[in-house]
């Protein structure tokens, strides 16, 4: 989660606030224009930060809708009076939104490499778009010839031809639009989309359809570059396409990560930090004539040795981490007791000739299943039958080629990830797949918002008081009531692996599918895991994946062998034992090591 | 009807030249794993050392004979400088190295060659052009280079099927540990792919400065373009990316002719096409 | 440092970390010569990353590893490979887009004072099955073929030590057999074996010295004969 800004920053962003403030009475039109420019310059990289540092869409074609801002200014602007200052800056919001919206739309469907791509050919279409066409003026640009105002009844309110007025309007969107960001952000909206980006597998597995959440970040970061964009043409009243230009995007993530992603802070630093130093090569006078000439040179070279030896950003320097108290290491899950609750009806599981191929081979074949509601089943088979493709196709992680899967005889065969997770299905993973920078209880809270289905939540209770109810219950059904409050990637392997489970139970899941949940965990852990999952029976029904024979024995009430893809057996637990195709294939050798002695 | 068949030929052309730079994008992206931004960059500096060494040799294949190895070398030390510090990075740092090279190489070219557009003249011996039909004459240049590009592509096919190091490479694509727990030092193969990319990129610049010229940004659009081929194609496939760029190319010369005002569009149209179909492009693997 | 006489391979106080977790844990593990050694311990108790460690592909924070007399704490993995280890990972490592011919071809190499023990007809007579599918890819081989290809992949380079992590795992009894008899005749040739595997029994018969891991140390180590005798532990260590 965004923490709030260590003291040092604050005091930092106070004495650079303060300087701002009164530049304008200490300095002449040069700096003052050079300052406007950058915080313009500064309120668009930071809306970039919500893209790339807080959702994790590392997007190349930001610049396009900086430039969609500021082109909305000539739109609306007449030919020789001042358009409206509050309809130029609308225009610019609605049209970078809106350019963002349907950019969005296709581009949030792609992931990595892809995105990138997707996002860059966007802004060069755009910028195609203005550079070739003459919707306006073609490729070399247009003016707008007067500088929006706000008048009432013939008075002027507001001229953004008055470097003085144009610059407090600037350096206030600037600090308005950070707090809005870092409201937005550690709202229950921004957590999820925080989630995002460190794990999205995840959050579709918890329920979220992360489609619309990256969307919506995605056209709010288009409105914030738009708005810019929209400030950056009553500069110069000038637009040029130039300002789609990759080069534009390229120059903007560079800002965001010399900064410092994901902090909302750095890229500001960033910003100042980046034209500063541009502004600094270039002055012949300082720096001396050979120097300034060669000025890129320079500001490429400090980057390069910026990426290779910092790669938190310059936030890093101002956010140093004060040193973390050493817990004792528990060794594990510790010894809270679990509550015993009343028995409440689960959902029941069923596949029906279930198959599945990759590149023609078959993974999954022809699988039909009854898990019963309030059971503990345990999928059994030795590496590679399929058990996680299995579990992959129930939890809708992978799309079945033939089949069906109903869950208390709804069919959700074909439905993605989020919408099996909302019918009642949560997974965990192989590898632990937690929120290892949130805390216990955040990862819960995660877990249990995702039960509503609205997303623009901006209050700022962090979450409900049913699902706080959720989350207290499932932490102590868990028994990790008293750790609340640890961060989830400090502790042991065995307790990431009881809070995934945590975290399923909070989110309300009825049907809980775990893939091998006692994984590295030692001989007491697994104990009381064991425990733990055969209380959850009381009012869920467990499908999990297990290696370790001794658990499976202890804590299952049927047993499913799948062998090369193929249903092998399904059975009570005596029933599989005295099975001898299982015996042959699977258990035979174990089960005889023990006459060696 | 000649204009149709000019424009079939001028794709193939530019469509076949711009397959030497997104085959060292996609070898680079495939193997290495990172996005190598400045790949336009080699671009631009084969088509400046191409104009030096025209104008030193006479001759833009003698041009070529010492360009070559020369961006080979160079690369050999980009990586060794800089990417290999990346392969373990997510990839907004790769992104941001690589485009920081690129302002470097910008800088660098402007230093040594200024920022006038220069142009290098074909070899005395292919400036003419040669009569394919009934008022239809076309430059033995262009046609001398689709030979070359042809050539070169089928050599790259051999070296990766045939050859002991090619084997090093796909097997490297795959799995880096395995093949460093065989004995082999997977940094050189890795230092040898990115050389590689890097003097197909010079190599496609060179043989275009004698049409295109050279001038400051020559690279971006092939760098795009490039792009939009490793995606179009799928990431790592040669193949892919030899059908991506005789499409482009096609594309992009009949769209100049039927559609001009949206000529730059079609690549990306194109590609958002593909990406709809096939989102892992039309050769890539799942 | 001093090597006992005729050991290949001697790795002493070994603390590997995987990110902040220690899986090793002062671990002491030798192979002499020829010998055939098998390494248990149930899932997660760090025997792949034991033999991870020995290969070079995890670097110890503390320890130190002899091979062939010389100190190879700090190699890389490829330097390892080269001085006659072999390796054979869980998963096979197949690499999927060559093909089996090709996966042999370039592991092929002479051994120490240039022995060619296992050239490529010595495999191919061995495991006939890969002979018939030689020009087959990788990625369409079923799991005991591509365990046969790693193997023979690995002999290729004639190795004095090769490391094989869960041999059998994820095969047929019939197949496994098999498995189990060309490690007879790989030790038989004087290649010293390092056998990960949960057939327990097989590996009683296969290997002479038996190491047990447990949380990342090495609780149980000796003979067969041993191993009987204090199989009431034993057997608590492993879970059967």
């Amino acid at each position: 989660m965004l923490a709030r800004p260590n003291p040092s920053v604050v005091i930092f962003f106070l004495i650079l606030l303060t300087g701002l403030v009164a530049l304008p009475f200490v300095a002449g039109t040069y700096p003052i224009k050079l300052m406007t420019r950058i915080i313009i310059l500064a309120t668009f990289v930071l809306s970039l930060d919500l893209l790339i540092g807080i959702t994790g869409l590392v997007s190349f074609g930001h610049g396009a809708f900086f430039g969609c801002g500021a082109y909305a200014v000539y739109f609306v602007s007449p030919e020789s009076e001042a358009a409206n200052a509050f309809v130029a800056l609308g225009a610019g919001i609605a049209l970078g939104g809106t350019a963002a919206l349907v950019v969005g739309a296709f581009a949030t469907l792609t992931r990595g490499f892809y995105f990138i791509m997707v996002t860059l050919a966007a802004g060069q279409m755009m910028f195609s778009l203005f550079h070739d066409t003459d919707i306006a003026k073609g490729s070399d640009g247009a003016f707008v010839n007067v500088k929006p105002e706000l008048a009432f009844h013939g008075t002027s309110l507001l001229d953004f031809s008055d470097w003085h007025q144009f610059y407090y309007v600037c350096l206030f969107v600037l600090v308005a639009a950070y707090f809005s960001l870092f409201g937005l952000v550690r709202s229950p909206l921004g957590r999820v989309l925080q989630g995002i980006r460190a794990n999205e597998v995840r959050m579709s597995a918890l329920g979220y359809d992360t489609y619309r959440y990256k969307l919506a970040a995605f056209t709010v970061a288009g409105m914030l570059a738009g708005l810019a964009g929209a400030l950056f043409a009553s500069i110069d009243g000038f637009v040029t396409p130039e300002l789609f230009n990759w080069h534009q995007s390229g120059l903007a993530i560079m800002m965001v990560v010399l900064g410092g992603a994901g902090t909302l802070y750095g890229p500001i630093i960033g910003a100042f930090a980046y034209a500063l130093l541009e502004e600094l090569l270039k002055s012949a006078s300082i720096v001396g004539p050979l120097i300034a000439d060669h000025w890129r040179l320079g500001t490429g070279m400090t980057l390069v040795l910026a990426v290779l030896m910092s790669p938190d950003g310059l936030a890093g320097f101002l956010n140093w981490k004060r040193p973390r108290a050493i817990r004792a290491s528990s060794g594990g899950p510790q010894g809270e007791n679990i509550t015993i609750r009343a028995m409440h009806v689960s959902k029941a599981l069923s596949t029906e000739r279930l198959s599945k191929n990759f590149d023609g081979l078959r993974a999954i074949s022809d699988i039909s299943i009854r898990f019963a509601a309030n059971r503990v089943h345990a999928i059994i088979g030795p590496n590679g039958a399929g058990k996680t493709t299995f579990i992959n196709l129930l939890s809708g992680a992978i799309a079945a080629n033939a089949g069906r899967v109903l869950i208390d005889n709804r069919d959700v065969t074909g439905w993605p990830a989020h919408r099996i997770a909302r019918a009642g299905l949560g997974r965990s993973f192989q590898l632990t797949n937690i929120f290892s920078k949130f805390s216990v209880r955040e990862n819960c809270a995660l877990a249990a918002q995702s039960r509503k289905a609205t997303m623009w939540r901006l209050l700022d209770s962090p979450y409900e008081a049913p699902e706080a109810r959720a989350v207290d219950r499932a932490l102590s059904v868990a028994g990790m009531a008293e750790r609340g409050d640890l961060v989830a990637g400090e502790m042991s392997n065995g307790e990431q692996r009881q809070l995934e489970i945590a975290m399923l139970v909070a989110s309300g899941a009825d049907l809980l599918v775990l893939d091998e949940p006692l994984a590295g965990m030692g001989p007491e852990e697994t104990q009381r895991v064991v425990a733990l999952l055969r209380d959850l029976a009381h009012d869920h029904t467990i499908i999990l994946i297990e290696h370790d024979m001794d658990a499976v024995f202890a804590v299952a009430d049927t047993l499913t062998v799948l062998v090369q893809g193929e249903l092998l057996a399904h059975g009570r637990p005596d029933e599989i034992r005295a099975n001898q195709a299982v015996l042959d294939a699977y258990l035979g050798r174990e089960a005889k090591a023990g006459a060696v002695a | 009807m000649s204009l149709v068949l000019i424009q079939l030929l001028n794709g193939l052309q530019s469509g076949l030249l711009i397959f030497l730079a997104a085959s060292g994008l996609t070898l680079v992206f495939g193997i290495l794993g990172v996005i190598n931004l400045s790949h336009g960059s080699f671009y631009m500096l084969g088509a400046y050392l191409a104009l030096t060494f025209t104008g030193i040799f006479g001759d833009v294949f003698l041009a070529l004979a010492l360009g070559i190895p020369l961006a080979f070398l160079g690369g050999f030390l980009i990586e060794f400088l800089f990417i290999r510090h990346l392969y373990n990075r997510d990839h907004l740092q790769q992104v941001l190295l690589t485009f920081a090279l690129i302002l470097v190489f910008n800088e660098f070219q402007q230093v040594v060659w200024g920022s006038y557009p220069h142009s290098i003249p074909a070899p005395s011996y292919l400036a003419d052009s040669v009569r394919l039909t009934e008022g239809l004459s076309y430059p033995v240049y262009r046609l001398a280079l689709m030979a070359i590009c042809l050539a070169l592509a089928l050599s790259m096919v051999l070296v990766i099927q045939k050859t002991r190091v090619g084997r090093l490479i796909r097997a490297a694509e795959s799995n880096r540990e395995m093949v460093e727990a065989l004995g082999f030092d997977s940094r050189m193969i890795f230092r040898l792919v990115f050389a590689a990319g890097t003097a197909l990129a010079a190599t496609a610049g060179m043989l275009a400065a004698p049409i295109e010229s050279a001038y400051p940004g020559v690279g971006d659009r092939v760098l795009i373009v490039s792009f939009v081929i490793v995606v179009i194609g799928g990431i790592g496939s040669i193949r892919g990316a030899f059908v991506g760029s005789l499409l482009i190319g096609l594309a992009d010369a009949f769209g100049k002719v039927f559609i001009p005002q949206f000529s730059s569009i079609i690549i990306y149209a194109l590609m958002a096409l593909v990406l709809v179909v096939r989102p892992t492009g039309l050769f890539g693997r799942a | 440092m001093s090597t006992t006489n005729g050991d290949v391979l001697d790795a002493r106080g070994l603390d590997t970390f995987y990110g902040a977790s220690h899986i090793l844990r002062g671990v002491n593990f030798r192979v002499g010569a020829g010998e055939t050694v098998s390494l248990l311990g149930r899932n997660g108790m760090g025997k792949t990353t034991l033999l991870r460690t020995l290969m070079g592909l995890l670097k110890p924070k503390r320890g130190s590893i002899m091979f062939n007399g010389c100190d190879v704490t700090r190699s890389r993995a490829s330097a390892i490979a080269r001085a006659g280890m072999g390796f054979v990972p869980e998963g096979r490592g197949v690499f999927p887009n060559l093909t089996v011919e090709e996966n042999l071809i370039f592991a092929e190499r002479p051994g120490q004072g240039g022995r060619m023990d296992w050239t490529r007809e010595a495999i191919y007579e061995i495991f006939p099955r890969l002979a018939e599918r030689r020009k087959n890819w990788g990625n369409q081989l079923s799991g005991g073929e591509q365990q046969m290809l790693t193997i023979g992949r690995a002999l290729l380079s004639n190795p004095r030590v090769v490391l094989i992590d869960e041999a059998t795992e994820g095969l047929a009894p019939k197949v496994r057999d098999d498995i189990w008899s060309t490690l007879r005749i790989i030790a038989q040739k004087g290649v010293a074996v390092v056998v990960v595997d949960k057939n327990i029994d097989d590996l009683v018969d296969l290997a002479g010295r038996h190491v047990v891991l447990a949380k990342g140390e090495v609780l149980f180590e000796g003979t067969s004969k041993q191993l009987r005798t204090e199989w009431e532990f034993v057997s608590r260590m492993l879970g059967v």
